[in-house]
């Protein structure tokens, strides 16, 4: 892959960056035919970003590798911390970066980026990858029952009321009124705590349809930045949601890009009970390459998204050690204490699903044998796996991937 | 008990939003005294802050339009609040363009001070935010604690360099040591020292003026007539209280001033015309 960035756009592509650093430590880069995609996901896979960069975004675009004719256009992950400073201050890249080239270098496992700048200057930086499968999350925006859409400034000046260190919110909408409010968990004392709560009407929105009052708690941290991201462009943000459990989709497009974020949420949202339990565990997660794997539906652009969205949930996935896990950590019957490390790999599933909170799983279909494999697609939340991009499977539906 | 203050003049707001941020950047916690006329944000010198002392008073109708308050009985009206300012100072940052802000005293699942502000908007409804910050309110029996602790018996009186140039050199006499001695004498100069076994450093500060106090004071506190004007009156100070209050200021002030007790205690006093802060740091033992 070989791409060539002009200066204005050298800005978006750090904000973006920047957003997806606040979602996972690492950064997964899939060229495509129809553009670039940045993605990253969070360590407890309750959060997904993606980046989506059409080829008009850039002054030249190519998937072939510079020196090997006729590879196939490489997908890599990349160490956030290795990126993220390169793009950190962005003021300055505006002010002296003239363009900016992106190549993948198989022979030497190498993403090189190069920074022309003013006076002669290049800047050439050598990223180690690796090579991995493609990050993809499938998500049915157009099965959510309640889509809004408004410009960036309203939702952060929504958001703007919330400390920094604020961790989850609450976001409820009626037909009559949308609120957020900051959500707490159990175990911190009422004296610690500010509770604060913002409301505003429905008709401040550009768009406004609801079909179901819902009250979903999700990750801030994780959203400030598409949101800052969208307003740096300014852009309008949709936002898709549906019942507490349920996936909430943020995304932003114009003519040369489309980011989204997608956020797990917490289910049951009894959300001042400081006994938020929480179904801790989630499946053993494996590569589903020798599974049948979601196929790779390329999406044809916004509109495409077509598959039916999963009724069940998986047992929730942990939240990262970042995040606590609500209420888990405070459920004195919380069986291991295995299942809070985020490092293992091993996760056991638990058998019972109690009706008690669960933060579901956004991400990663384990397609293991724990599976019960007598849920159809339909049934098996399955919002993303690895997948190669060969596979396919008739037996599934085709699902477009994000 | 009850209060509740509106502001919905913007210019009140930004102003006591930028106590509060002051308040906010002295310390973490300290004591709200609501009276009918007045606010007072208290912080008594005790040995667990380092003796270190704050008084900070406000004329509340030079900031609330509307202010009704009810103390804990019908013939004390007061109230004593243990207040962490910060959450204040942010709630209170981005309201700035509010149509109006209401502080009440409110009993969710504890005492609180509902801070609530009516947005602007386009549309016919406003946006509204609130945010409950808790509070503790005070046993009466401890209210002994919080009385103003009154001008001390100083030994010189003087007023203060612009205080940003007094911070621009705290800070960096303060990567050289972390004492420093404040002295000044009546002739209205003030010097700022700290020694190191490797260099002194004093930065002079000449015709400042002397307040005079005269039979406003409310003590014997008054300059002596005998006193040589010359002879300085010192204290030795942990340079971080200094510097912390420096650091934090953002009313300015119409009038600045350091009261000198020798070998004691520093009081500074900043006066504003609806707001005086008086900070006490008291002489490194």
């Amino acid at each position: 892959m070989n791409c060539v960035i002009e200066r204005n756009s050298v800005k978006a592509l750090g904000k973006a960056i920047h957003a997806l650093s606040r979602i996972g430590n690492e950064l997964w880069l899939d060229p495509m035919a129809k553009g670039l995609a940045l993605r990253s996901v969070n360590a407890a896979h309750s959060a997904y970003g993606c980046f989506l960069f059409s080829p008009m975004f850039f002054k030249q675009y190519s998937l072939e590798s510079g020196s090997k004719q006729g590879s196939k256009a490489i997908k890599c992950k990349l160490v956030m911390k290795s990126v993220l400073p390169l793009f950190r201050c962005l003021t300055s890249i505006e002010r002296s970066v003239e363009r900016c080239h992106i190549s993948v270098s198989t022979a030497t496992d190498r993403v090189i980026i190069q920074f022309f700048c003013r006076h002669g200057i290049i800047k050439t930086h050598n990223i180690h990858f690796q090579e991995s499968e493609a990050l993809q999350a499938v998500f049915d925006s157009h099965l959510c029952p309640n889509v809004l859409k408004a410009p960036a400034r309203l939702l952060a000046d929504m958001v703007v009321h919330f400390p920094l260190f604020q961790e989850e919110i609450t976001l409820s909408i009626t037909p009559l009124k949308v609120t957020v409010r900051n959500y707490q968990q159990g175990g911190k004392g009422p004296m610690k705590t500010t509770y604060t709560e913002m409301s505003l009407h429905p008709n401040e929105f550009d768009y406004f349809q609801i079909g179901l009052d819902s009250d979903i708690t999700f990750c801030l941290k994780e959203l400030r930045g598409i949101l800052s991201f969208a307003e740096s462009r300014s852009l309008p943000v949709s936002v898709y949601l549906d019942a507490a459990g349920k996936p909430v989709c943020f995304s932003v497009e114009d003519v040369v890009l489309e980011a989204t974020v997608l956020l797990a949420t917490v289910t049951d949202s009894d959300s001042r009970d400081h006994s938020q339990p929480t179904e801790s565990l989630t499946p053993k997660i494996s590569r589903c390459v020798s599974s049948p794997a979601q196929p790779v539906a390329v999406s044809q652009g916004p509109g495409s998204r077509s598959c039916t969205v999963p009724d069940e949930l998986i047992p929730s996935s942990q939240r990262s050690h970042v995040i606590s896990c609500p209420g888990a950590t405070r459920l004195p019957d919380i069986r291991e204490s295995t299942c809070l490390s985020v490092d293992s790999q091993e996760w056991t599933s638990s058998a019972s699903s109690p009706a008690s909170t669960k933060v579901c799983s956004l991400l990663f279909n384990a397609l293991s044998s724990q599976q019960d494999e007598d849920g159809c697609a339909a049934q098996l939340p399955v919002l993303a796996c690895y997948s190669d991009e060969e596979n396919t499977d008739d037996n599934h539906p085709r699902s477009p991937s994000l | 008990m009850k209060f509740r203050g509106k502001i919905t003049d913007i210019a009140c707001l930004n102003h006591f939003t930028r106590v509060v941020t002051t308040i906010s950047k002295l310390t973490k916690t300290c004591v709200l005294r609501l009276t009918p006329d007045h606010l007072f944000f208290i912080l008594p010198g005790k040995v667990t802050n380092g003796g270190v002392g704050m008084w900070c008073q406000l004329l509340q109708a030079n900031f609330f339009q509307e202010y009704q308050m009810e103390g804990v009985t019908s013939e004390v009206q007061e109230i004593c609040l243990e207040v962490s300012p910060e959450p204040w100072s942010r709630a209170l940052k981005t309201v700035q363009s509010a149509k109006s802000v209401k502080l009440k005293l409110t009993r969710k699942h504890c005492a609180c001070v509902t801070v609530a502000a009516e947005l602007p908007t386009l549309s016919s409804v406003g946006r509204v935010v609130t945010h409950d910050v808790p509070v503790d309110v005070i046993p009466r029996r401890l209210w002994q604690e919080f009385q103003e602790a009154g001008v001390p018996d100083f030994d010189v009186s003087v007023y203060l360099p612009p205080l940003k140039t007094m911070k621009s050199v705290v800070d960096r006499m303060k990567n050289l040591s972390n004492f420093l001695v404040m002295e000044a004498n009546l002739n209205g100069d003030m010097n700022l020292k700290i020694q190191t076994d490797l260099v002194s450093v004093t930065t002079h500060f000449k015709d400042l003026g002397n307040p005079a106090w005269g039979v406003d004071s409310s003590q014997d506190g008054g300059p002596s007539q005998s006193r040589d004007p010359e002879v300085m009156a010192e204290v030795t100070v942990d340079i971080r209280k200094l510097q912390q209050f420096l650091m934090g200021q953002q009313v300015n002030p119409s009038k600045a001033l350091c009261n000198i007790v020798h070998q004691n205690v520093v009081h500074l006093v900043l006066l504003h015309e609806d707001v005086s802060l008086q900070y006490f740091i008291p002489a490194v033992a």
